[in-house]
């Protein structure tokens, strides 16, 4: 493969690695917040936020082998998962590492989520939050042109709605009762809604 | 709560001491707890029926040594066998415990129950001379606390709330052992059974409930499962219907319970389970459906709030079975809509709570059928308001 196209496909992925990524902070999130979206169950939400992070780490590898077969950068092996040991713009490409060790991280504990404690597996899928910004700066610093800008604002679009989606995520945690206080709060907002002859609602359990 | 009680089998010995009790049942014989179950069939008595030989078999044989947990929670507001058991013959129970822990060979033994029976159960445990000392625990209060996963979380140090069920307890438990959860009653009869008394199998401790001439009557007795209910609680035109089971169970109408014989079989012919043992005999002169509501308002209130199907269909049933328990016409579409959320609930929590509680609500919508109708018609069949199931109010 010529080294242009190579560098095209290490952008490519890179590019469509990280709006995947902010997808799954989404969909992560709108899990989290019990939420659902237009047309899904609600266990639908989780299945697409699992397809999609598996995509998006399919990418990734994309991007990582892209970068290193590229013989243009001096980017190793050893350089895609050791931060901070590339030849080429070593702390651009060492925030990418650290970003690919978390996501692998994230990844194996949720492909073995069944037989983890779940003391385990949550601290360290909320590590997720930080993988992102690291992704989002890697690729601002590791470009070698931001395509005119619209690059850049495709990646603040992201960073948009990677803020939006934690904050939300953050205030519905906030606001959420402890869960025994949560039925009894269902208990009697139940009872006064067939009282007055309204339908009960839903209750949040998270 | 009164127990005046027959004094047959599990509950012969004259009094709760070591000596009473070697002097009635004689030492606790070698033996292999899972043949011994295997044998007899013998089935749990915390309310599944699950047959204890599989389940001992479950935990038997891992890696790691197991932990053996006699429940004697009991959750259950209507049944009072397991803290009768415990204050009458807490030796049965610890020859189990030892009988079971040998078998398995497990690293460790502890008993759970109300912390209010514990000062009492201490004396008994110290002065035997087991392989594994009985660690006693206290249980949270509340209806749940009894669930296996709940038991094991407090044991381990967490909230004493129902945990996701994979791993199962019997592969990881307490301290991340498999983990024998059994009801103290189930471990009684292992003992006897031991001893070479088959019939212990085939016989269940049952908490009776029922209202002569105005007065409250509760009691424990040990039944032989061959016979019938009849011959345990006076099926006349005084009683209406029978709560069996506890509050995860069925209502049956009087007259189909007097047909009933209290094997598996016998109860199944009516859709029913012994569960927990509990045998509550509704006076002619009460409203099944309000009985119910409260039973219902109960059982969401104790709800861990952790899943959806419990926290959004619980109080949803409780409060439309406030409606329907009133002598008043209820909304239109209030009945199909109730029978609908009963529909969706079972199987959907993490733990058997929701289908035990819409087990009651769709048994008490068919047998208080009439009672449906003529509260539609604007009057009720109660004529005392007391309360006859009980239900516990507790500070939280
Ligand atoms: C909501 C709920 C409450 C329970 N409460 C009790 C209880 O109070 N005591 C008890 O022995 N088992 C209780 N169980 C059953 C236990 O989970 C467990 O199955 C039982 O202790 C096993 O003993 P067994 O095999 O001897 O029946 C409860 C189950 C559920 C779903
Ligand atoms: S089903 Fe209900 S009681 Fe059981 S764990 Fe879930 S919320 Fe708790």
């Amino acid at each position: 493969m010529t080294g242009a196209a190579l560098w095209y496909l290490n952008r490519a992925t890179g590019m469509v690695a990280l709006v995947l990524m902010t997808l799954t902070i989404v969909l992560g999130t709108t899990v989290r917040r019990h939420g659902r979206l237009p047309g899904l169950p609600r266990f639908g939400v989780v299945h697409m936020h699992r397809n999609v992070a598996l995509l998006s780490a399919l990418l990734v590898a994309g991007h990582v082998v892209t970068a290193v077969v590229d013989s243009y950068v001096d980017i190793g092996a050893t350089a895609a998962v050791l931060p901070f040991t590339a030849g080429y713009r070593p702390l651009a490409v060492g925030l990418g590492a650290l970003a690919v060790d978390l996501a692998l991280l994230v990844l194996v504990t949720s492909l073995l989520r069944d037989r983890l404690p779940r003391r385990l597996w949550a601290p360290v899928h909320l590590t997720s939050y930080a993988l992102w910004p690291l992704a989002a700066v890697h690729g601002l610093t590791a470009a070698s042109d931001l395509g005119g800008g619209w690059l850049l604002l495709l990646v603040l679009a992201c960073a948009a709605a990677t803020a939006w989606a934690s904050l939300a995520a953050l205030a519905t945690r906030r606001a959420a009762r402890p869960p025994s206080e949560r039925a009894r709060d269902a208990m009697a907002e139940s009872v006064a809604a067939f009282a007055a002859g309204r339908p009960a609602g839903r209750y949040r359990n998270g | 709560m009164t127990a005046a009680s027959a004094t047959v089998a599990l509950l012969s010995a004259p009094g709760p001491t070591l000596a009473d009790h070697l002097a009635t049942h004689g030492p606790l014989p070698p033996g292999d707890a899972i043949a011994v179950a295997e044998e007899a069939g013998l089935t749990g008595r915390g309310g599944g029926g699950f047959p204890t030989a599989v389940k001992l078999r479950s935990v038997a044989g891992g890696r790691r040594a197991p932990v053996v947990v006699a429940n004697g929670s009991e959750g259950e507001p209507a049944s009072a066998k397991d803290a009768v058991l415990l204050s009458r013959a807490p030796h049965l129970v610890l020859d189990g415990i030892a009988l079971v822990a040998g078998t398995l060979g497990a690293a460790s033994a502890v008993l759970a129950a109300d912390a209010a029976r514990l000062p009492e159960l201490a004396p008994h445990v110290a002065e035997r001379r087991d392989r594994l000392p009985v660690r006693l625990h206290p249980v949270a209060a509340g209806y749940l606390a009894g669930e296996e996963s709940a038991l094991v979380a407090a044991l381990n140090g967490r909230a004493p709330v129902p945990t996701s069920k994979f791993p199962p307890v019997r592969e990881r438990g307490v301290d991340g052992r498999p983990t024998l959860v059994i009801n103290v009653e189930t471990l009684a009869r292992l003992a006897l059974l031991a001893r070479g008394d088959s019939s212990a199998g085939d016989r269940a401790l049952l908490t009776r409930r029922l209202e002569r001439a105005g007065r409250l009557w509760v009691d424990v007795v040990d039944a032989p499962l061959s016979t019938p209910l009849a011959e345990w609680l006076p099926l006349d035109a005084d009683v209406q219907a029978v709560l069996i089971g506890g509050y995860a169970g069925t209502w049956v109408p009087a007259r189909t319970a007097a047909r009933l014989s209290l094997d598996h079989s016998g109860l199944a012919a009516a859709g029913a389970r012994l569960g927990a043992g509990v045998l509550a005999a509704l006076p002619a002169d009460r409203c099944g459906l309000r009985e119910t509501a409260r039973v219902v308002h109960f059982l969401a209130g104790e709800s861990a709030g952790q899943c959806g199907p419990c926290l959004n269909g619980l109080p949803r049933i409780a409060a439309a079975m406030d409606l329907l328990a009133r002598p008043a016409p209820p909304p239109p579409d209030l009945l199909p809509a109730v029978r609908r959320w009963c529909g969706l609930l079972p199987g959907r929590g993490a733990c058997s709570h929701p289908d035990g509680t819409v087990r009651l609500v769709a048994g008490a919508l068919g047998v208080f059928g009439p009672e449906l109708d003529r509260h539609r018609a604007g009057t009720c069949t109660a004529r005392v308001h007391r309360a006859f199931l009980p239900v516990p109010r507790r500070p939280r």
